[in-house]
């Protein structure tokens, strides 16, 4: 019963922290700073909280975090490589 | 821990843990290259339409923020369900369950009221390049989430006939990954599309 205090209150915390980011993420846009260093980085923070912690990625089997890491590896390494590839016609938008 | 047989694992596996759950997994694990080829499709797309609309024209932050918090509120409540059917409380994961659904649905109609809004601004999936980018990438994801909300109906309709219990609940685990997942790349997808 004490571990299920304890773990939904981690679950209350991550909630309240993926909030307060996101709030975070929409100001920055109305700020004049560079938006791609701050909201990557942010964004990523708030998937690896769902993954962690919700996902329980943090508390399980190693081997689901292996198998997981092995499709978000080729996901990432596809997505650089398509940037790599279009990286001088990229047009900056907005 | 080395043991053969994992909580609620019905069979003696290789690695000790449950087929089902490490199906999942992989699944989650190709369904991450899915997105990112979306993902990445819509970037290097971004600026080269010929004619507008634009995202900066069509884009409506505000209501996709809204969007945005409901999908983390549903990822709350479903993991909320699953800690209650740990604790052997069937009601309370029935609720959360049905909190979770109901998230959902709140979500696709902010899409659906999105996308509504857009076509009315004439974009649509061969307008241009963003609008083809756009709503495949959205598309898809939005069809993840009402898929995700069937599959919670089926979990939900499996516990009102007593088929969860505290002792075997994996259907709810399966979900709430499922689940947490579709939520985990709208975060990714808002930051990407809306707001860089």
């Amino acid at each position: 019963m004490e571990t299920s205090r304890r773990m939904q209150r981690t679950y209350l915390g991550v909630f309240v922290a993926l909030a307060v980011l996101t709030v975070f993420e929409i100001a920055v846009t109305y700020l004049p700073v560079p938006r791609i260093p701050v909201l990557v980085p942010l964004a990523l923070i708030k998937a690896g909280l769902v993954a962690l912690f919700y996902m329980h990625l943090k508390y399980d089997r190693r081997v689901f975090g292996l198998i997981f890491g092995a499709g978000l590896l080729m996901g990432i390494g596809l997505i650089l490589s398509l940037i790599a590839l279009f990286a001088p016609t990229l047009v900056d938008v907005k | 821990m080395s043991e053969a047989l994992a909580p609620h694992q019905s069979e003696v596996t290789a690695l000790g843990v449950d087929n089902r759950k490490l199906g999942i997994w992989a699944l989650l694990g190709s369904e991450a290259v899915f997105f990112s080829s979306l993902i990445v499709t819509y970037l290097v797309m971004r600026g080269r339409s010929v004619t507008g609309p634009t995202p900066r024209e069509a884009l409506n932050v505000p209501l996709t923020a809204v969007n945005t918090f409901v999908l983390i509120c549903s990822s709350l409540t479903m993991v909320t369900a699953l800690a209650a059917i740990q604790r052997g409380d069937t009601r309370g994961l029935r609720r959360w369950l049905i909190a979770t659904a109901l998230l959902g649905v709140a979500f696709l109609s902010g899409q659906a009221t999105e996308f509504t809004l857009l076509a009315s601004q004439g974009l649509s999936l061969s307008r241009n390049l963003f609008g083809a980018t756009f709503f495949t990438l959205t598309g898809f994801h939005g069809a993840h989430v009402l898929a995700g909300v069937i599959w919670i109906g089926f979990v939900l309709a499996r516990a009102f006939r007593g088929g969860v219990t505290q002792e075997n609940h994996m259907a709810v685990e399966l979900v709430g990954l499922y689940w947490h997942f579709v939520d985990l790349v709208w975060i990714i997808i808002f930051t990407v599309v809306y707001l860089i």
